[in-house]
Order: C-alpha cells, then sequence, then structure tokens
C-alpha cells in the first residue's frame, strides 16, 4: 500500500491529509508531530483563545483519523527522510515507511539572544498561549516587544482584558515590513486609540528581571512590566530537511508545485520558501491562508495531478473593533491610491507599480480585499483615479481593464 | 409550511447585485447571480460580519471578514463543511419572495444540485 508522511502536524498538514482524502488517495497517511497535540488552529491562540475562550481549536479528531487511516504520531520528532530507503527516520530511531513526503514542520518563535526568564515569554504554540492567558489579567503590565502581527494581536487582546499594554519596535512603524511606514502608521493609531502606548523607532536594549518586575530599557525608555512578550517572527524548522538533503535558503525551496529538489518530497506552509509566478521570486509566507492553499496544492501534487500555487496570497488581523486585511506581495511600489477614509479607519490601499495593483491593505474594507485579489491575480493594468472612485464598483474594473 | 415574504423587487438587485432585507427580525442577504435571486442568513455563522456587505466573484458570495465563500444556493462553504442558513425564493412579477423560515435540509438540497451537475 502507498504510504505518504506528513513531518510536522499544523494547518498545514491537516489540510494535506483533508486534502490527500478527497481527491481519493486510499493509502496511508502519516502524520508526524513534535508537539503532543493533534493539528489545531493557530490564529486564535492570539485572540480568542488568549481572550479565555474555549472555542474547538482541533483540525482532526481521533475519530475521522480513525476512520480514515490516518495516523498521527505526536510528541515524536522526526529526525530526517532517507528517500533510498523509503523511510521517514524519528527520534527515537524507528522509522516510517513512506513512498512520498510532505515537509510541514513550520517554525518556532524567533528569541532575542539573552531575553529569556520566568517572566518573559514567546507565543507560538498552545503551551505558549495557555501559560499566558492565565498572566493576563486587569491591571496586569504588559510589554510587548515586536509590533508585528504577533504582537499587535496580543496587545489588543491583553488591553481589551483590562491589562496595562506597551508595545516597542524598532522599526517607525508596526508592521512596516509588510505596509511601509505610511500604512504601518495607521496601525499604531489605532493601538494608541485605544489607550495602548507604542514605542516606535526604538530598539530595546536591555531586558531585566527581577523578583517582583521585568525591567526593559530601549535609548528612550526604562519601562517596568509584570510580564515581556517578545513577537519578533518565526525561525523556520528547517533541520529536518537540512539532514534529508533537501536544499534549504530561507525556510525549504520549493518550486510552483511544491517539490523540493529531492524527488518525492515536497513541502508546504511557514517553512516553503516558494517559487511564485505571479510576482516572479521567492516567497515564504507565515499565515493561515497560505498554510491552507498551499497544503491543498502540495497535496494535489503528491497525488500526479500537476497543481501550480500561485494564490496572491492574503492574511487578515482582528484588533480592537477593527478588522485588517492584506493581500499580494509588494517589496516596492511607485504609486500608493487610497480609497475610502484613512481617518474613519474605512478604506483599502492598493499599493501600485508599473500600473498593476501589486498588493492591498484594508482596514474593513474586506469587500475590496476581495476585488483586489483578483485584480493581483489577473495582472490587470488598472487606472488609479478609476480605484479612487467609490462611485466605480471594483468589479467593473475587472471587467473593463484587461490585461495586457 | 412557512409563509412567504415580498421583500424587494428584482429592480433594486439589478445594479449592485445584492440588499440586505428583514424576514422574520432577522437580516437577510438577497443576492442576484445571473437571472436567479439567492438568500442567505445575513450574519456570517464564522464572525458575524455582514454578508450583504461582501461580494459576489466567481459565483461565490465571499464574506467581508474573513474571505469565506459561500454557495449562494446551498449556503454551504467552499472549503469546509459548514454553510450559512438559506432562504428558498419566489419571484413573482418582479417582486422578491423569501420564505419567513430557513431551510430545513440544505445537505440535500447540496447533494440533488451536485447530482445534477455531474449528469449534466
Amino acid at each position: 500500500m502507498t504510504t505518504f508522511a506528513i513531518v510536522g502536524a499544523g494547518q498545514t498538514a491537516a489540510v494535506a491529509t483533508r486534502t490527500l482524502r478527497r481527491r481519493g488517495f486510499d493509502g496511508r497517511i502519516e502524520v508526524i508531530g513534535a508537539e503532543p497535540y493533534p493539528p489545531y488552529q493557530r490564529p486564535p491562540l492570539t485572540k480568542e483563545y488568549l481572550a479565555g475562550g474555549d472555542d474547538d481549536l482541533f483540525l482532526l479528531d481521533e475519530k475521522w483519523c480513525a476512520a480514515n487511516d490516518v495516523h498521527l504520531r505526536l510528541g515524536q520528532r522526526a529526525v530526517r527522510v532517507r528517500p533510498s530507503e523509503w523511510a521517514v527516520e524519528l527520534a527515537d530511531g524507528s522509522q516510517v515507511r513512506a513512498d512520498k513526503v510532505l515537509i510541514a514542520t513550520g517554525g518556532a518563535a524567533r528569541h532575542l539572544p539573552g531575553v529569556r526568564g520566568d517572566r518573559v515569554h514567546y507565543l507560538r504554540t498552545l503551551d505558549d498561549a495557555t501559560k499566558l492567558r492565565e498572566l493576563i489579567s486587569p491591571g496586569v503590565r504588559l510589554i510587548v516587544i515586536g509590533a508585528g502581527f504577533i504582537g499587535s494581536e496580543v496587545a489588543a487582546t491583553a488591553h481589551r482584558k483590562g491589562a496595562d499594554v506597551t508595545v516597542i519596535d524598532t522599526l517607525d512603524a508596526p508592521m512596516q515590513r509588510v505596509l511601509g511606514r505610511e500604512l504601518g502608521a495607521v496601525c499604531a493609531a489605532i493601538h494608541r486609540g485605544n489607550g495602548v502606548a507604542v514605542r516606535l523607532g526604538e530598539p530595546v536594549e536591555s531586558v531585566v528581571e527581577h523578583a517582583d518586575a521585568v525591567i526593559v530599557t530601549t535609548a528612550g525608555a526604562r519601562l517596568e512590566g509584570d510580564y515581556v512578550v517578545v513577537g519578533v517572527g518565526i525561525t523556520p524548522n528547517i533541520e529536518v530537511a537540512q539532514r534529508s538533503g533537501v536544499t534549504v535558503d530561507n525556510g525549504v525551496l520549493v518550486d510552483e508545485y511544491c517539490r523540493t529538489n529531492v524527488p518525492n518530497i515536497f513541502a508546504a506552509g511557514d517553512i516553503a520558501n516558494h517559487y511564485h509566478p505571479l510576482f516572479d521570486e521567492l516567497i515564504r509566507v507565515e499565515h493561515f491562508d497560505n498554510a491552507n492553499k498551499q497544503a491543498a496544492a502540495a497535496a494535489n501534487n503528491m497525488l500526479g495531478n500537476p497543481t501550480i500555487f500561485d494564490d496572491p496570497h492574503w492574511f487578515w488581523s482582528d484588533q480592537y473593533d477593527v478588522n485588517i486585511q492584506h493581500t499580494g506581495h509588494a517589496r516596492t511600489w511607485d504609486e500608493l491610491v487610497i480609497r475610502g477614509s484613512v481617518d474613519e479607519l474605512d478604506f483599502c490601499a492598493f499599493y501600485l507599480r508599473d500600473g498593476r495593483i501589486r498588493a492591498a491593505f484594508a482596514v474593513d474594507r474586506g469587500a475590496d480585499v476581495a476585488m483586489a485579489k483578483e485584480l493581483i491575480s489577473g495582472r490587470v493594468l488598472v487606472n488609479a483615479h478609476h480605484l479612487k472612485d467609490e462611485s466605480i464598483d471594483l468589479s467593473e474594473l475587472l471587467e473593463t481593464e484587461q490585461a495586457w | 409550511m412557512a409563509d412567504w415574504l415580498a421583500v424587494a423587487e428584482l429592480s433594486e438587485l439589478s445594479r449592485r447585485k445584492k440588499k440586505q432585507v428583514e424576514v422574520a427580525g432577522e437580516p437577510v442577504a438577497l443576492f442576484l447571480v445571473g437571472s436567479q435571486v439567492f438568500a442567505l442568513a445575513d450574519t456570517c455563522i464564522h464572525k458575524q460580519r455582514s454578508l450583504s456587505k461582501g461580494v459576489l466573484l466567481n459565483g461565490c458570495v465571499v464574506c467581508p471578514g474573513h474571505q469565506w465563500e459561500f454557495d449562494p444556493a446551498t449556503g454551504y462553504e467552499a472549503t469546509q463543511d459548514r454553510y450559512q442558513p438559506s432562504y428558498d425564493i419566489r419571484v413573482e412579477d418582479g417582486t422578491v419572495f423569501v420564505s419567513t423560515r430557513p431551510r430545513e435540509n440544505p445537505q440535500e438540497l447540496r447533494e440533488a444540485l451536485t447530482a445534477g451537475s455531474s449528469t449534466s
């Protein structure tokens, strides 16, 4: 019988498993995960779950797995794939037979050198979130280092739970790497408008733990808190790939079919530095929707149904009462076009290069983002005046402004 | 039997292709796809955003909250086994009537539509 193994047991593994079954794969599926839990959703860990919610986070339940010949090997670390032996080697020395392997090892919270201690928390796993949510309560002084997505969402949730929150970032605006300085500033304004202190352009100089507090110093301030949460990104878990002869460069390198350089080894999700045909560059994306869509594409490719992964990428973030969404990929742009009102936090911003939308960022404008995805995927040439004009429905641009 | 309620004129849907109406005290979203009108509960089952503020794309209703994609005919989400409540619709002399109660068995409707499309 054919066996497919998935190394890693997160969102990507769950979606790949379900896709394999939905597409008629009738072999055995082995899912190998280092954490003790079956695959679970991470987005709620900074939002609903952190706030104390008890929604079910788990993605593949035991009954479904049993009925579908899916074998979860949890709390077990894969060491390497041995393609010549059709096997995955585990840390306990045992081998799992596999005809094809999907590497979906994701990443681990990036640690700031020397920043650790009982009052210092990183947030990546369910255990991390469980620990942290017990500590966040009214009046707790929380210092969040990093104003990216994790830091921003933790700040918003903790504030809502009554904590006294300060966010610090080295850069001049939250989420600056993705949004740029101008629109990152909108996110800073959202934090401040809700009563969260934000200190930008201030690299952390030291974090020192005392018996009853933790002191964070920057060039401009000395802050005292009860706890520190560090959200400075993830480090891709490349070890299994490296030991397997798979080429690694900022994650696992894959082509548009999710294939690595080693036959029968694929990769998807946070770990996959993938060639993206639409943007014509290598991209590694650490978001839920990418995990879902790339996992589905990888599963199809493992089944021998060639499927190009060229989704324009999309993510959302819910902070305070606002819904933030972003689609596309733009390292540089030559024009930023705003539809709606930034001041009223009701807008979609389009990042244009050479007359085409490369990315879009919206606050409470999910419908515009849905259209932006289509315009990006279709490589449609757009007129900035039309994008701004709210009397024009964006769907009209899709119909009238053709790709060259 | 559920009753029928006149909620809109067909002509009101021609430009924006969507409209929020109220049925038995609940917000309901009407969508015009081609020449057919569909009705789904307006409040998204996921995070309670308003579907009538979303868009129709490639025959799907896309929620503005988190881009969940619903089949306007059955209410089913594209990749999950979950559905938005849906309502029967009747159009007579240019007036749109909605059943006052959501469908009880959308899964049967989905199966019937799937069977229909695979044989055609």
